[in-house]
């Protein structure tokens, strides 16, 4: 069915619509987040909360973007929500974990392994996926966006609202800070 | 013999060189390595998931704004104000009392539009 019939079928509430389009979208929402949330739990909780969303607020997608754009932008806001809730609570069970010293101890984070990644690479991306942690915000939205949906810099630019060459920008900068902390890793491990 | 001199000099920033060009070519086949990485699928039953949490949030509204309602804040904001508004009403009107005597019977047959207007209660002058 034609990607606005679809969304005009929505818009009147029907749900034969919503499932086809959760169906057709489900994988980018959720190749997306879990990019940006490096964990396989968390991206489809945060999957699930996108299409909630877009549920609730069709009717306010007035098509001046495409839909795809749309669904990204949710998708990216949406986890970085998640990423800063998590982060909120890691600091608090932190700081508990201080004032009770000895009675709680922090659970490190295992390394990222992507299910898409091929086998011989599988260490490789995990120091990477590390590196990429270590980014601010908008680098780490601009280079998932490029390295796992494969998006050009217009398109990152349309997601992110912003113009193309400060996503050039943000790609350089990542690239560079990916650099030095892959440098920095490879050099401790020597 | 000069050259026997400059050797372990050489040596070591050939070595430090090597050991760059190591390190950064080992980075940048680092950050290459997600070229051409497959999409990751989520778990069969997502579309079930969601149409549950939608389910969850439309019952979940009534429940929510119970909830609030009845927060002890809430609750006690809206006795306090219900009582202000009394006491303005009560307070505002008392002073207002309606004009006694014939100007209030007047005043009164006006509102209710109890004047003479039938054709019994005129009194007609003979000619």
């Amino acid at each position: 069915m034609d990607e606005q019939i679809l969304i005009e079928k929505l818009k009147q509430g029907d749900e034969a619509a919503f499932k086809q389009i959760v169906e057709t979208w489900q994988n980018m929402v959720y190749n997306t987040s879990i990019g940006i949330l490096q964990n396989a739990q968390d991206a489809e909780d945060v999957a699930q909360e996108v299409f909630v969303q877009v549920f609730e607020s069709i009717k306010t997608f007035k098509a001046e973007s495409k839909f795809s754009t749309w669904l990204y932008r949710i998708t990216v806001s949406k986890s970085l929500d998640h990423l800063r809730r998590k982060k909120r609570k890691k600091r608090f069970a932190y700081m508990q974990s201080l004032f009770n010293a000895g009675n709680q101890t922090i659970i490190e984070v295992p390394d990222f392994n992507h299910p898409g990644v091929t086998l011989d690479n599988k260490e490789r991306a995990a120091v990477l996926f590390r590196a990429i942690n270590l980014l601010p915000e908008n680098q780490k939205v601009a280079f998932t966006l490029h390295k796992l949906e494969g998006l050009s810099y217009q398109e990152i630019s349309d997601v992110m609202k912003t113009s193309v060459s400060s996503v050039e920008s943000l790609m350089h900068r990542a690239k560079n800070n990916l650099k030095k902390s892959l440098v920095g890793h490879y050099e401790n491990n020597e | 013999m000069i050259s026997q001199v400059l050797l372990p000099d050489n040596v070591k920033i050939g070595k430090k060189m090597k050991n760059k060009e190591y390190l950064e070519k080992e980075a940048e086949a680092t950050l290459n390595c997600l070229d051409g990485t497959e999409k990751a699928l989520p778990g069969p039953y997502l579309f079930t998931r969601v149409k549950a949490a939608l389910d969850r949030e439309e019952k979940n509204f009534w429940a929510k704004a119970l909830t609030f309602m009845s927060r002890p804040s809430i609750a006690f904001g809206t006795i306090v104000i219900a009582v202000f508004i009394n006491a303005f009403i009560f307070f505002e009107f008392r002073n207002e009392s309606s004009p006694s005597g014939p100007e209030g019977e007047q005043q009164f047959a006006n509102d209710y539009n109890l004047a003479d207007n039938t054709i019994y209660d005129s009194t007609i002058e003979p000619e």
